[in-house]
């Protein structure tokens, strides 16, 4: 059985939907098949990246019991012919939809942590797909913690910024480690020039090893050509030779051995 | 030898029955050392909403249980055991005291006894 993959993180803005969209796109192209669900309900963003207006259908509606999930997933990118197929599960962009979700109750949250754990079965089992990547929201949210309860990896993307590497740490100690999850950090926007050579790698490496107790899977460097493409296309697909796209083959090359 | 059989067929449905019976008093002693060990259980100040925030702040011991009955809906203290290879006894003792904390349900069918977060035609 495949995995699912959540990536989190404490703060937003560290670049979870990106590498997400870009690290399922990556199993695709190893002939993998894929589900990508936004689990963000608070700030959809999946529909944006495959510029879809979606079938009507939302995660929304799987969450709360009104339809099956294989009527939410659409396929939108059409991949190339050697690739595995991707699926993806859109959140309700709408401000009603968020404003609706922002006010569920305990009760529903932990109907919504059931349904999410039965994906297993209908996904793996059913759809017999590869891996299951959880694009999820920042910080201590229902839907976050109900992800990485769900999941078998979480992928924690944090930046260098001082506070989000506190949050983090204490993420580790009052979330991650209670839930026994196979858990990673990824380290992202990397100013460059601290990865210069291979030795500045090298120390920063060991700092962050020193600051956090969970593996340290890559650090990626702040690209200016990811930024500038700024989301209009899926970038590992686009630009399979450019580094940003060799450091995430070899991140989903460690999930996968994880 | 008719008659023989006859009364071996009585005596195995005795001692089925004595099984059961047993099997039904050991839940029920494990409830009654969970109630001893932690007290009875005060409905009025516990919440009863088995969700990610109340599993946060369980003891360990007992969220492995709790995660682990949310993801096969609803199990025998066995099936838990299974997945969290822990021995069936201790389980059960856990699975009845989330019961006793009102996070858990239980029913009894035939002489297995079920454990579950929700139903869901509760849902």
């Amino acid at each position: 059985m495949g995995n699912i993959i959540a990536l989190h993180s404490y703060k937003g803005g560290t670049g979870k939907t990106l590498l997400s969209v870009n690290l399922a796109a990556t199993y695709t192209k190893r002939d993998k098949d894929i589900c990508l669900l936004d689990l963000d309900f608070r700030a959809p963003s999946l529909h944006a990246a495959f510029k879809t207006e979606g079938n009507g259908y939302w995660l929304n509606d799987y969450l709360n019991g009104t339809c099956d999930i294989k009527k939410v997933l659409i396929e939108p990118n059409p991949l190339h012919n050697e690739s595995g197929r991707l699926f993806v599960g859109l959140a309700n962009p709408t401000t009603e939809a968020i404003r609706e979700m922002s006010a569920k109750d305990r009760k529903w949250e932990m109907r919504a942590l059931g349904r999410l754990l039965s994906l297993k079965t209908s996904l793996f089992n059913e759809m017999h797909l590869d891996h299951i990547v959880l694009d999820t929201s920042p910080g201590l949210q229902y839907s976050s913690i109900n992800a990485i309860v769900s999941a078998d990896v979480v992928l924690v993307v944090s930046s260098l910024d001082a506070s989000d590497i506190n949050g983090t740490q204490r993420m580790t100690r009052e979330l991650y480690d209670l839930f026994e999850k196979k858990t990673g950090i990824i380290v992202n926007k990397v100013p460059a020039g601290i990865l210069s050579t291979p030795s500045k790698k090298e120390k920063l490496l060991e700092q962050l090893n020193a600051l956090h107790s969970l593996p340290i899977l890559d650090v990626i460097p702040c690209f200016c050509e990811v930024l500038e493409a700024g989301g209009t296309y899926i970038f590992a697909e686009e630009k399979p030779e450019h580094p940003f796209t060799v450091i995430l083959n070899e991140v989903a090359t460690k999930i996968e051995k994880f | 030898m008719t008659a023989f059989k006859r009364s071996e067929k009585s005596a195995t449905q005795i001692l089925e029955r004595i099984r059961q019976g047993l099997d039904r008093l050991n839940e029920k002693m494990d409830v009654v050392i969970e109630i001893q060990k932690h007290g009875q259980r005060n409905s009025e100040s516990i919440p009863d909403v088995l969700d990610v925030m109340t599993l946060l702040s369980l003891p360990d011991h007992l969220r492995k249980t709790a995660v682990t009955l949310c993801k096969l809906g609803q199990a025998t203290a066995d099936a838990v055991a299974e997945q969290t290879k822990r021995a069936r006894a201790v389980e059960s003792g856990y699975l009845n005291q989330l019961m006793l904390m009102g996070y858990v349900k239980k029913e009894r069918r035939g002489r297995k006894a079920y454990f579950y977060v929700e139903k869901e035609a509760e849902g």
